[in-house]
């Protein structure tokens, strides 16, 4: 029975309508990388879409079944340094994260410091990352915000480095100085539930 | 006296900032490159600006302003001025500080008319009643330090803002207000004299 | 408590340059008002908003703010915008939707393309695809570095539960 339904998957997997965008040879390669992702308990969502990505941006074939291949790769990584229990999204976001300069070990000690998911805090290293911010200055920065801020204290952490990036600060300082300020609600006196000026609503420390 | 050229504000300035080297080059074009594009006709490169600069100067018309509907309608209108008379800006890249002389001086505008209207800071309803629910007698802090804000003269809270929160130097500030720095320095000198007059006040409510 | 007069004033300081978030409608707000009224001391070589008198010019990406939905795992649409006033057609594909340009074509007011979709907490990966050829990041949002097919891509990443 089980087996029956192991096949099925499968089955349903290599007929993925979606995938019929690429070409046979293209398609077959990309199915090959789909079936080891799954077979080692990968999410195999992530990878279709990047091969549907390079479908319509028109890449070869070959240049998508590099890319599949170096992301499934990517998402083993992660999903080494985060667990099993690690979610889709939090493993696509930890792949971004460790191609934008973290390492396993600073994913595995996110997982320790910081409450599921960590989406938000892997998705903010890596876009820090993207605006300029040298990586260890991103990955500090996310490190020591990690344990107590939540996620949109992390999303208004990275607009408000990339304000200053803007206005002409250089990335890595910008970083430093937000991190400082205490650009952050810390528990106790400025809780953010408290302040007019907030855009969230309020909320019980 | 003849102001020198405001040059773009600075964040905190840090002895190693120098020692950060540039990362990944930004994704975004500088204000002067978009400058370029708006005067040749793409206007809606202008959208980037404002998105660049609103939460930065947004920060300083709240505090102003003290009313956060006011003080996004000044910063409304400082984007729509500035858009207009963008040919008078005459160094492109420094639009930003150029826009905050354009914000400073409508923010005066706004607090004219609003110490006519005897408006006070509004905080949102659900603060307001939070506050009451926890502690009737007692000011949270943060509410404590925006009133002492609102209660501080005009003067002394527009230079103290743009001083130490804004990190201008006292010559850009003086290029900005008009003002002389021997007068400024006294009016922040003042200005935080009489916030921790407040302050304290407020600690014996 | 006692506190040293300078401290109080440093306490102060910091919470006053915590980061402030503003509106993003705002952006969209400006561009309208600016649509409006062209002035008449922009410089003569301003051909195409002289064209487009009528214009209304939107921002780069509004997103509505993610956070919001921070505490329950349901689905919210967010706004994506571009503007592209030479544009004939716009596509927004992304993860979300398969990267099809036929799931997710943009409407347009006066050169403003925008559209709204749901997405559920996650990383997405996205483009702009302008008269089925061109690709363009979204200006207004972090840049998708790792770009293997040549062409700008752009991130958009919802929180809450279930991401």
């Amino acid at each position: 029975m089980i087996l029956a339904a192991l096949l099925l998957v499968t089955q349903v997997a290599t007929q993925d309508p979606r995938l019929e965008r690429l070409d046979p040879d293209t398609r077959s390669a990309v199915v090959a990388v789909l079936d080891s992702a799954r077979d080692v308990g990968l999410p195999v969502e992530p990878i279709i879409q990047r091969a549907l990505e390079g479908a319509t941006k028109g890449a070869t074939g070959a240049r998508i079944v590099a890319a599949v291949r170096r992301l499934a790769i990517d998402l083993g990584t992660a999903r080494t340094a985060l667990g099993t229990s690690a979610s889709a999204p939090e493993l696509e976001a930890a792949v971004a994260a460790l191609r934008a300069g973290a390492t396993p070990e600073l994913l595995a000690h996110l997982r320790d410091v910081r409450r599921p998911p960590l989406t938000m805090a892997l998705s903010v290293l890596a876009d820090l990352v993207a605006s300029g911010v040298p990586a260890d200055s991103a990955a500090a920065a996310v490190l020591a915000l990690a344990p107590t801020a939540r996620d949109a204290d992390l999303v208004e952490f990275r607009r408000a480095v990339e304000r200053d990036i803007a206005l002409g600060a250089p990335p890595g300082a910008a970083t430093s100085v937000r991190l400082n300020a205490g650009a952050l609600d810390q528990p106790g006196a400025n809780s953010a539930s408290n302040n007019p000026n907030s855009p969230r609503p309020r909320s019980r420390p | 006296m003849a102001p020198r050229g405001v040059t773009r504000p600075r964040p905190l300035s840090l002895c190693d900032a120098a020692t950060y080297a540039m990362g990944i080059g930004k994704v975004e074009p500088s204000d002067a490159e978009l400058v370029r594009r708006i005067r040749a006709g793409d206007t809606g490169a202008y959208g980037a600006l404002v998105s660049r600069y609103r939460d930065r100067l947004g920060r300083y018309a709240v505090h102003m302003i003290g009313d956060r509907e006011d003080a996004e309608e000044a910063l409304q209108d400082s984007f729509v001025r500035a858009y207009r008379s963008l040919a008078r800006c005459d160094d492109p890249a420094r639009f930003g500080a150029w826009l905050y002389g354009i914000l400073v001086n409508r923010c005066r505008t706004t607090g004219a008319r609003a110490a006519r209207r005897r408006r006070m800071f509004v905080h949102d309803a659900q603060a307001l009643d939070a506050a009451r629910a926890d502690e009737a007698d007692r000011l949270d802090w943060t509410d404590a330090v925006d009133r002492a804000l609102a209660r501080l003269a005009p003067d002394y809270r527009e230079a103290f803002l743009l001083k130490h929160v804004e990190d201008l130097e006292y010559e850009e500030i003086a290029g900005l207000t008009g003002a002389g720095v021997s007068a400024l320095k006294m009016r922040v000198k003042r200005a935080r004299e009489q916030l921790q007059k407040y302050l304290r006040e407020a600690e014996h409510v | 408590m006692f506190e040293r007069e300078d401290e109080t004033v440093e306490r102060v300081i910091q919470h006053l340059r915590r980061p402030m978030a503003i509106d993003p409608g705002l952006d969209a707000r400006v561009m309208r008002e600016i649509a409006q009224a062209p002035s008449p001391k922009r410089r003569a070589r301003l051909l195409l908003p002289l064209l487009a008198a009528a214009a209304v010019l939107a921002t780069v990406l509004i997103v509505a703010r993610p956070w919001i939905w921070n505490s329950a795992s349901k689905t919210d649409a967010l706004q994506f915008v571009l503007v592209a006033p030479q544009a004939a057609s716009v596509a927004l594909v992304g993860d979300f939707n398969d990267w099809d340009p036929a799931r997710a074509p943009m409407e347009t007011a006066h050169g403003v393309w925008a559209t709204a979709i749901r997405l559920a907490p996650g990383r997405y990966r996205y483009a702009f695809l302008v008269n089925g050829v061109e690709w363009r990041a979204d200006p207004g949002a972090p840049a998708a570095k790792d770009d293997e097919f040549g062409t700008p891509s752009s991130v958009v990443t919802v929180g809450g539960r279930g991401s």
